[in-house]
Formats: C-alpha cells, structure tokens, sequence
C-alpha cells in the first residue's frame, strides 16, 4: 500500500540546511497498524504530512497504492486524500459552532458521493462511534472524548484505506484516550490500514509494528512485543 | 465541491457571525439605498414635470419673439427682457389660415399692482383671448373665462389665478367684485383652479388674466404680442404642424435664412427632451454616487474577508486535508463574500423603496404636492448585478489568499 524509499525531507533557511528526514525508507501493507514513535525534532510529524500528501519529499519515492506521488498533481493528490485516506488530530479540528452531523459531512462535500447517499453514510459513521444520539448537537458541546471520537466518525465516513491518526490521545484523559484507541483497533480488526503517530507507549502498544524515528532517520522497523516497548524505554 | 455545497457552507459562514456580517455589509447597505431612493425621488419628480408639462394642454406649439442662439434649450432673447416687437396680429391671422393648426392665440404681458379694498400685490398680468382657455385647457373653481364679445368689446373684465384670488379676498366670493389693475377698475368674472408654473415660467396661480385687446391697446399700448400660442390639430404631427409654424412666420417675416430667424418655436417635446438631459445628468451623477459608495463599501468587505481568512487558518487547512483543493476553497470564501453584498444590497434595495414611500406619504399628506411613487425596477435590478460584481471583485482577493494557505501551517496556527 505505501512504500517509501530514501525518503527525505530538508528544510532549507537562509544559511542552515535542516534534515528532518533522510534517507528512510519501508513499506506498509494494507490491514498494518503501524506506530511511529520517536522523540520530539526525530521527524514523526514530517513523515506523516508526507505520507498523507500534506508535504512532498526533497528526495526519494513514494508509492501510494501503486501510485508515484511525484506523478500526481496537487488536485490529484486532494482527489485521494478525500477518496483514500481519513484524517484524526490531536486538536480534533472540528468545526466548534457546526453540530455533530455538519462536522462529519465535510469530506463528503469534497467527494462525489451523491447528495442523497449522505445521510445514510453519515448517521452510520457516527454510530460507530457510539454518538448516535448526539448527532445534531454542537459540536462545542461536547467532551474532549466525544469531540475526538467524532473527528473519528468524520475520519471514517468516505470508507478510506488508511487512516492517519496524529497524537490522536494527546488532549485527551487516560480513559477517553483508551476508547479512543479501542475504536481505532477494532477498525483495524476491521481491516482497515492505520498509521499512528505518538509518544506515549501505551497508545503505540495498540499497534502491531513500530516505527521508531531518531534524528530524521529510521533508528528501528519492528513488531510490537512486550520485548519491544521494555527496550523503548531504554 | 458542488455550487449547492459551496452555497450552503458560505451561508453558514455568514450566519455565524451575524453582527459582524451585517455591519460589514453595511456599506453596500446605505450605498445602494441611497442610490435606489435618489432614483425613485428622480424618477418621480420626472414623472411629475412630465404631467406638469402635459396638463398644459396637447397638442401646443409656442411661438416667442426673438431668435434662440447656441443650445436649442437656451431662452429666446424675449425672455431676458429684451422688448423684440416682431410678432403681430399678421402673424396670428396667417396662422389661424394654416391647414394644421386649429387654434391660434396671442399673448401680452405686464407687470402691475393689483388692489381689492385694502389688499394689494404685485403681479404679472397676461391679455389673452377667449380661445387661450379652451387652448391651455383652463379649469375653473369659480365663474368662467372671457368671452369672445369681453375681447372684441374691450369690456373691463378679469380672470384671477387661485392664489392671488385669495390673496386679494380671501374667503370672500371674488366673482361681480371689482378691482383696481394699473389704475382701471376691472370686474372680476372667473377665478381659476391651481395650476402651478406654466409655460415661459410664469406662476399662473398669481395671474391676472384680462382681454387681450385691452391689455395691449389701453394698458400697454403697444401693437405686438410677447407670445403665441397655437393648438395644433389632432390629425397633423406636431413636428409637422411646427415646420408649416415656422415657414408661415419666415414668410411673414420676409426671413430666407434660417440662422436669421427673429422668433423661436418651441413643443411640449422640446420641454421633454430638455427634462430626459436633466435626467440623463443626474442619472450619471447617481452613477458616480453609488460606484464611490460602492467601492467604499467593497473595500469594507475585502478588509472583513481577510480578517476572517486569517481567523479560520485551522479551518482552512483541515479542509485542504481532508480533500479540498484550491478552488473548492476559493469557491467558498468568494460565494461568502457575493452572499454579503448581494444581501447587503437586497437590504438596501428593500430600504432605499421604504424610504422612497415614506417621502411620498409626507411628500402628498403634508406638503400636498401630488408626489409620485416611483419605483425603479431597472435600478434594482441593476443594483442587484452591482452587488453582485462588487463581491466577486472584492471577495476575489481574500478567497486566494485563503486558498494559497499552506495546509500544514493552517492546521498548526493557535
């Protein structure tokens, strides 16, 4: 599904060049949970704009679904990240002053789903969710939790491939941040490819392989064991 | 993104700041009512001159000594107060034998004071024939016009104009009574209903009107007119019926070259085609009111829109992530600012017309001008494409910006 090889990411100031990224290089097949981990500047939160279309690489290839970004123009690229992947954040990002349903609808504004088709989509998206019932309610009302779990459901409703989730328990309390996670590993019980990107141990533990990223380069590519996450400690 | 989609989250985007959205398109508000209630007021005191103009008569031509030189609007020479002696009763008689013109009457005027008992004023009084009163379609309000053996008998006989009627009498019945009109008594028979300004500016609610013959024989003592007035028939075009007025004159006159004309001819056309300049004037005065008014206000909103790009940073980058492209968010913010001023100038077409009515109601109740309500239609809907322009031109900016957004940059922006 994804494959990137010698990817790296240089940003470049007046006289200081900074690598954010060299050289890394894996692949992703589809149904993965993979987390990235890896201390703050080791570059996490670049690879994942590059690998969800939101930045192109300096150097290096990547493959989604076959595909060569480099090939693709900018609208091509907003073409497959509307139709192929689902976005979750930190902040949440919704739309404070929309209610529930409005929040979830915004990818489909995008997508060429019919109007008619909509609803339907919606109202089962948000009731994976388990917030069927808060479906037209603010969604500045809700809790941190709540708030989280719908950025889910909005994640989810165009049915993507791969969902990337960015520090998705970081604003979150230990038990929301558990349902939270659940949610995202029953959908990748589901079938559906997840790419996680945090700190803290106990969400990457959910995932099925690690990345683990120092310094912009690829320090370690593993399963997640037991073993593993004691020696991430280390 | 769907017009329908684009449409509906622009709206959403108005609604959420009503206040602001409603000062913002406050400009384009006051811009375009203005324009609209100075268009309806114009167009109704247009429509106002044209019924003054009209109720004239139909079917007039006026003739004036003196010739008109430069613009074809300017005043014959006769009305500055030039004494031209060169219409007379020739010309009236050939006229009155010319195919097209049904009736012809001459006209003297003069200045005097008037007195009844101990009321006195000053004004201008006209010798006319009986037929000026069927000619100028005079009505009534007490007694009759002169009469054709009141001309040829030069009896002592006057008409009065509504105001000066009260004026001398107030709430005294005039007709029978007799007053005193540069030293000879005159016996007043008819008292005429308002009719405002007339033809040659005269304010024909403060006229004396007394027989031609004895105006201009006894009171003046001169042999020639100071005006014409011919009705011409229904049958014969009045640009027509003007030419055969004019060559009859020319002959009279032994003129052959035109530029040497010592009369002028005017129609109620020519008055007309004077008011459309008028019009057409202030039409581009309006114009340039409503295009500063309109930029002003553009401005307003462009300044608003940039702020509220730069307010909804985050929402404009999780939108660009979850799939819009550059002109999907365009599409937004410009339909965002297109709904502000055409709201904004829905708001003012709506203000501008009640306003424009609440001058008519005080314009005829209190004034009791018999004010016209007018309502432009060409101007709303013109104003409505302004509107509309004026948003895409001034919303165009801040949309790109919106668009240029760096998505990573929006969704990190506090």
């Amino acid at each position: 599904m994804i494959e990137v090889t010698g990817l790296t990411k240089v940003y470049k100031d007046a006289t200081i060049e900074t690598y954010a990224l060299q050289n890394v290089s894996f692949r992703i097949n589809e149904g993965e949970f993979v987390s990235i981990m890896g201390p703050s500047g080791s570059g996490k939160s670049t690879l994942l704009h590059i690998l969800s279309f939101l930045d192109r690489p300096t150097r290096g290839t990547y493959h989604f679904l076959g595909k060569d970004i480099n090939s693709l123009s900018d609208a091509e690229l907003a073409e497959v990240r509307n139709e192929e992947m689902g976005f979750i954040f930190q902040s949440f990002n919704l739309l404070g002053r929309s209610t529930v349903y409005e929040n979830v609808e915004l990818p489909l504004l995008y997508s060429p789903m019919p109007i008619s088709k909509r609803k339907k989509a919606i109202e089962e998206a948000v009731s994976s969710v388990g917030l069927a019932e808060k479906l037209h309610m603010p969604a500045a009302n809700l809790s941190g939790g709540q708030k989280q779990r719908v950025a889910i459901a909005r994640a989810l409703v165009n049915k993507p491939a791969i969902i990337f989730a960015d520090e998705p328990t970081g604003n979150l309390d230990s038990a929301s941040g558990e349902q939270v996670m659940e949610i995202l590993k029953k959908l990748n019980e589901a079938g559906r490819t997840i790419i996680l990107v945090t700190h803290e141990t106990y969400t990457a533990e959910y995932g099925k392989r690690l990345l683990k990223l120092k310094d912009g380069k690829l320090e370690s590519d593993e399963l997640i064991t037991a073993r593993t996450m004691q020696n991430y400690f280390k | 993104m769907r017009m329908y989609d684009a449409t509906r989250t622009a709206w959403k985007g108005v609604m959420n700041a009503k206040a602001r959205s409603f000062l913002t398109m406050l400009g384009i508000v006051i811009g375009i009512g203005s324009v609209i209630l100075l268009m309806s007021i114009g167009k109704s005191a247009e429509k106002l001159i044209l019924n003054e103009v009209q109720s004239i008569g139909s079917n007039l031509v006026f003739v004036t000594p003196g010739a008109t030189h430069g613009s074809r609007f300017a005043s014959p020479a006769s009305l500055l107060g030039i004494v031209i002696k060169t219409l007379d009763e020739r010309d009236v008689q050939a006229l009155r034998k010319e195919d097209s013109v049904l009736r012809a009457t001459a006209e003297v005027r003069g200045q005097a004071k008037v007195v009844y008992e101990n009321n006195d004023a000053t004004v201008t009084y006209t010798g006319n024939d009986h037929e000026f009163f069927t000619i100028r379609d005079f009505k009534f309000t007490l007694g009759g016009p002169l009469t054709q053996n009141d001309v040829s008998s030069f009896n002592r006989v006057a008409v009065l104009g509504s105001e000066i009627a009260s004026t001398l009498f107030g709430d005294k019945d005039p007709i029978g009574k007799t007053i005193r009109l540069k030293d000879s008594n005159f016996r007043v028979v008819g008292v005429l209903r308002s009719e405002g300004v007339g033809p040659f500016g005269i304010d024909q609610d403060n006229l004396v009107i007394v027989p031609v013959t004895v105006a201009q024989k006894i009171m003046l003592g001169i042999n020639y007119y100071n005006a014409l007035s011919i009705q011409v028939k229904d049958s014969y075009s009045i640009d027509f019926a003007k030419g055969r007025i004019i060559s009859t004159l020319r002959f009279n006159h032994r003129i052959t070259d035109p530029n040497k004309d010592d009369f002028t001819v005017q129609t109620q056309e020519d008055a007309l085609s004077l008011l459309g300049n008028i019009t057409s004037v202030l039409t581009a005065f309006l114009t340039a009111v409503a295009g500063i008014s309109l930029v002003v206000g553009g401005i307003g909103i462009m300044n608003i829109m940039l702020v509220s790009v730069v307010e909804r940073t985050r929402e404009i980058g999780l939108r660009k992530a979850i799939g819009a492209r550059n002109e999907d968010i365009v599409l937004q913010f410009l339909i965002e600012a297109v709904t502000l001023t055409v709201i904004g100038g829905i708001i003012g077409i709506i203000g501008g017309i009640s306003l424009a009515g609440i001058a008519y109601l005080i314009l005829n109740n209190v004034l009791t001008t018999g004010w016209f309500f007018a309502l432009p239609l060409s101007g709303v809907l013109v104003s409505l494409v302004v509107a509309l322009l004026t948003g895409l031109v001034f919303g165009i900016y801040p949309a790109r910006q919106a668009a240029k957004k760096n998505p990573i940059e929006a969704l990190r922006y506090e």
